[in-house]
C-alpha cells in the first residue's frame, strides 16, 4: 500500500527532523534498494513501527486506518517540534487531521502539536506585539534652581514615580521580504497615559539586487551605525547627530566593500521655529536629501563620508518671540567624515569631523564644525572592565537633532543649550562598564563634563555610578546615583544654568 | 574648563592611546583573541534593554585553536586529539558546507526570528545565498539566550564550484525585522570576515584527513553502487521490454 509507506516516510522525516541518517533496517522483506528502506529502519529503531513475529514487515500488505493512526500517534510522542521545520510540522498536522477520528478514538492529545504549528504559521501571518515599560522611582535633592530639572514634567519635584518610557511595538510580515513596523510611545512620566504618539511607522522591504528599501516615518542613526557615540547611562542619548526622523524613503545597498545609503524625505524633527524649545515642532519645513558612503577596507578599518542637505521651504528670517531670537529658516548643508581603526578586535580608535554651511541663517558662526575622537576598549582586553573615552568639540552654532543641548544630561532636562551663540563647547565622556562574569550582575561608572565656553553657561560636570541586575531576560532592575553640577552661570529665566542636582534612580525595565 | 585643562586632557588622552596600542600589540594570539577575530559581536541597546548578536565563522585558524585548546585542557594524546578533530569536522561538515554559528542574548523585547532561513543570508562577491540547513529551534520566538548552527552550501549547485574560491570576504546579514530593538534603531545586523588568509585545507591533514577521505570515498562508492543498481534496473527493464517486444513480434510472425 503505497499510501501507507508514504505516511511512514513522512513520519520519519517529521519525527526526527534531521537528514535521514540510514538506520539498519531489521525487516528481511524490505529490500535495501527500496525507497522506504531508510525511513522504515529509522522508525523501527525508535519503536514507532514493529514487524511481525516472523521478522517480516509486510510493507505491501494493506493497512487499516487505525494502524496508520497508530503510526502517527507514536510519531507525535517522538516528534521534536523545536527542530522540525514549518513544512514538516504542516505535514504532520495534515496527517493528524486525516486521522483525527482514529486518534480521538485512541485518546491521543494533539493540542501541543497544534500549538507548535500555530506558532510557526503565526510568523508570516500574524501581528507581533512587543512592549517596553521603564518605570522609574527618582529621589532628588532638587537644588538646581528649578530650571535644570531631572524630573518627568516641566515642574521640578523632589521625588517622582512614573514611566521613563512605555512603548508598544508592532511588527507584521507582509511576505518573506517585507514587513511593517510601528512603535507607539508614551513619555508623559506620570498622570493619565494620554500622550501616546507613534515615532516609527514604516515598511521595510528587500528589493531585487539586495537593496534594502524603507518608506514611511523613518529613523536614521548614522552616528550609531558607525559606533561613534556612547549613550548617557540609562538613556538613549549621547550622539551629536542621531535620532533623526523623517517621512520619506531610505535605500541601502552594498557594493562589495562599499556600503551606500540614500535618504529622501521631509524632516519635521529639526530646527524649525520650535527649535530650542522642549518639544519638537511638526512644521515640516524642510525637504531633506542625504547620502552616506562607507568603505570597509578591512575588518579593522573603515572610512565613511556623508552629506545631508536640508532645503527649507522659505527664505525669510523669522524672530521667534518665545525664544527671543531668530530661528533657522534657510537651507542647511552638513558634510562629515569618520573613520575607525581596530588594533585588535577588542580595541578601536574612532573619530569624526562634521562641518555645516548655514547659509543666511541668523547665527554667529555660519560654518560651524564639530569633531570627536574616541577610544573603545572591550572588556575582553582589560578583563575587569570595558572603557570608552571620548572627546567632543562642537561650535555652539552647530545645529542638529541632538546638538548643543545634548551634554550633559541624564534625565532630559528642560535645558536650552547655547544654540546659535558664539563659542565652542567641549565635552569629555568616560564610561567604564563591567559585566560580572557569567552572573546577572553588571555595574558602571560614567563621567561627563562640558565646558560651554559661553557667558551664560558654566562648566557642567556629571558623575554617575550604578548597578544592574538582570533578574530574567524580561525584567531588569537598575539602580543609579547621578550628580550634576551646573556651575553658576550668569543666565536668567530659561537659561538660569546653575546649581546642582543629586538623583537616585531605581528603574524596573520590563520587555515583552 | 580652561584651555590649560583641555590641553592636559589631550596629553593624557594621547598617552592613553599609546599605552593601549602597546597593550594591543602585546596581546598574544591566544584562543580568546582568535575567537574574537572570528566571532563577531554586535550589541543593540535601548536604554536598559539590550540585545547581543554574535556570529561565528569557522575558519581553519579557529577550528585548529579550539581543538588544540580542548586537547591541552584534557591532556589528550595525539590519537585522542585526532578522534576529537574527526568528530568536530564531521559535525561541522566543512567539506561540503559553510557553517555559521548564531548566538543571541536577548534582554529586550521578544524576538520573532522564524522562519530563520528567510531571516539570514550570506553574501560572497556579488551573490547572495540562503541557508541549506539550520537549527530549527531558531524559528521560535524567545527572550534570553539561544544559539544554533546555520549551514550554507560550499559548492554552487549549478557549477559545482567552491563559492569561496578567489573570494576575500564573507558577509552575513540578518533581517532587522527579527527583533523590535534592531528594527526600531534603524540598523541592519551585518557581520563580515576577511577570509583571504583562511585555508581550510590545513585542517585536512594526517590521520583525520585519511578518515574523512575514507568516509567521503565510502559515501561516493555507495552513490555509485546505487547509480549502478538504478542503471542495471533500467537496463533490465529495457531488456525485459525488448524480450516482450521480440516475443510479440515472434507471435505476430507466426500469425502472418
Amino acid at each position: 500500500m503505497k499510501k501507507f509507506m508514504a505516511v511512514l516516510a513522512m513520519v520519519a522525516v517529521v519525527a526526527f527532523a534531521a537528514p535521514a541518517l540510514a538506520a539498519t533496517n531489521p525487516f528481511m522483506d524490505v529490500p535495501q534498494g527500496h525507497w522506504s528502506y531508510d525511513a522504515v529502519g529509522l522508525l523501527a529503531s525508535r519503536g514507532i513501527v514493529s514487524g511481525y513475529p516472523d521478522g517480516a514487515f509486510k510493507g505491501a500488505q494493506p493497512a487499516t486506518r487505525y494502524e496508520m493512526a497508530s503510526i502517527v500517534a507514536r510519531a507525535l510522542v517522538t516528534v521534536d517540534a523545536e527542530k522540525a521545520s514549518k513544512q514538516d510540522m504542516e505535514l504532520l498536522k495534515k496527517l493528524v487531521m486525516e486521522f483525527k477520528d482514529e486518534l480521538d478514538a485512541l485518546g491521543v492529545k494533539v493540542d501541543s502539536l497544534d500549538k507548535r504549528v500555530a506558532v510557526l504559521e503565526d510568523r508570516l501571518g500574524g501581528w507581533k506585539v512587543n512592549g517596553q515599560f521603564w518605570f522609574d522611582a527618582r529621589f532628588a535633592s532638587n537644588d538646581d534652581n528649578g530650571n535644570n530639572s531631572y524630573s518627568f514634567g516641566d515642574t521640578p519635584e523632589k521625588n517622582q514615580f512614573g514611566f521613563a518610557y512605555a512603548r508598544l511595538m508592532v511588527t507584521k510580515y507582509i511576505d518573506e521580504n517585507t514587513y511593517f513596523f510601528f512603535r507607539a510611545r508614551f513619555n508623559d512620566g506620570y498622570g493619565d497615559l494620554d500622550n501616546w504618539f507613534m515615532d516609527r511607522f514604516f515598511v521595510n522591504m528587500k528589493l531585487p539586487g539586495d537593496i534594502n528599501f524603507r518608506l514611511g516615518r523613518i529613523y536614521s542613526d548614522w552616528e550609531g551605525d558607525a559606533g561613534l557615540y556612547h549613550s548617557v547611562m540609562g538613556d538613549n542619548e549621547g550622539g551629536l547627530w542621531k535620532d533623526q526622523k523623517y517621512d520619506g524613503f531610505n535605500f541601502q545597498k552594498s557594493f562589495g566593500m562599499l556600503d551606500a545609503e540614500l535618504l529622501i524625505g521631509r524632516n519635521f524633527n529639526i530646527l524649525d521655529s520650535n527649535y530650542g524649545s522642549s518639544t519638537y515642532g511638526d512644521n515640516n519645513d524642510f525637504m531633506e536629501y542625504g547620502l552616506k558612503l562607507q568603505a570597509n577596507f578591512s575588518e579593522n578599518f573603515y572610512l565613511g563620508v556623508q552629506g545631508i542637505f536640508f532645503d527649507n521651504d522659505g527664505d525669510a528670517m523669522v524672530t521667534d518671540n518665545t525664544l527671543g531670537r531668530q530661528v533657522v529658516t534657510d537651507d542647511i548643508q552638513q558634510y562629515g567624515a569618520y573613520l575607525s581603526y581596530s588594533f585588535t578586535p577588542a580595541i578601536a580608535l574612532r573619530g569624526y569631523y562634521y562641518w555645516q554651511d548655514l547659509g543666511d541663517n541668523p547665527v554667529y558662526e555660519d560654518s560651524p564644525m564639530a569633531w570627536s575622537a574616541m577610544l573603545d576598549v572591550k572588556q575582553d582586553l582589560l578583563k575587569f572592565t570595558s572603557l570608552w573615552v571620548q572627546y567632543i568639540e562642537q561650535d555652539n552654532s552647530f545645529i542638529g537633532p541632538r546638538a548643543a543641548n545634548q551634554y550633559p544630561a541624564i534625565f532630559n532636562p528642560d535645558l536650552n543649550g547655547p544654540v546659535g551663540q558664539d563659542g565652542t563647547n567641549k565635552t569629555w565622556l568616560i564610561t567604564a562598564e563591567q559585566q560580572w562574569g557569567d552572573s546577572k550582575w553588571s555595574s558602571f561608572l560614567q563621567y561627563l563634563t562640558t565646558d560651554w565656553d559661553s557667558v551664560d553657561y558654566d562648566d557642567t560636570d556629571q558623575y554617575t555610578i550604578g548597578i544592574g541586575y538582570q533578574y530574567t531576560p524580561q525584567i531588569k532592575f537598575w539602580l543609579a546615583y547621578n550628580y550634576i553640577d551646573y556651575g553658576d552661570g550668569a543666565g536668567t529665566g530659561a537659561n538660569a544654568y546653575k546649581g546642582n542636582e543629586s538623583v537616585v534612580l531605581f528603574r524596573t525595565a520590563i520587555d515583552f | 574648563m580652561t584651555k590649560q585643562k583641555t590641553s592636559s586632557w589631550i596629553k593624557i588622552f594621547t598617552i592613553a592611546v599609546f599605552i593601549t596600542a602597546i597593550c594591543a600589540a602585546a596581546y598574544a594570539a591566544s584562543l580568546d583573541n582568535i575567537l574574537m577575530r572570528w566571532r563577531k559581536t554586535a550589541k543593540y541597546e535601548d536604554g536598559t534593554s539590550n540585545l547581543t548578536v554574535a556570529v561565528t565563522y569557522y575558519s581553519a585558524e579557529l577550528v585548529e585553536a579550539e581543538i588544540q585548546a580542548e586537547a591541552e585542557k584534557n591532556l589528550w594524546t595525539q590519537d585522542e586529539l585526532e578522534r576529537y578533530k574527526y568528530r568536530y569536522l564531521q559535525m561541522l561538515n566543512l567539506s561540503e558546507m559553510i557553517p555559521i554559528k548564531v548566538e543571541f542574548v536577548n534582554n529586550g523585547p521578544t524576538m520573532h526570528p522564524g522562519p530563520f532561513d528567510k531571516m539570514i543570508d550570506m553574501t560572497i562577491g556579488n551573490k547572495t545565498y540562503e541557508p541549506a540547513d539550520y537549527d530549527k529551534r531558531l524559528n521560535f520566538p524567545f527572550q534570553g539566550e539561544k544559539d544554533g548552527l546555520v549551514f550554507f552550501n560550499r559548492f554552487d549547485p549549478k557549477t559545482g564550484k567552491n563559492i569561496l574560491d578567489g573570494q576575500k570576504r564573507v558577509t552575513i546579514t540578518l533581517s532587522p525585522g527579527i527583533s523590535a530593538i534592531i528594527s526600531s534603531r534603524g540598523r541592519n545586523a551585518r557581520f563580515f570576515w576577511d577570509i583571504n588568509k583562511d585555508d581550510p585545507s590545513k585542517l585536512y591533514a594526517g590521520a583525520t584527513a585519511a578518515r574523512l577521505e575514507t568516509d567521503r570515498l565510502i559515501k561516493r562508492l555507495e552513490n555509485l553502487r546505487k547509480d549502478r543498481a538504478d542503471e542495471a534496473a533500467r537496463l533490465k527493464a529495457i531488456d525485459d521490454e525488448i524480450s516482450t517486444v521480440q516475443s510479440r513480434l515472434d507471435e505476430l510472425a507466426t500469425i502472418q
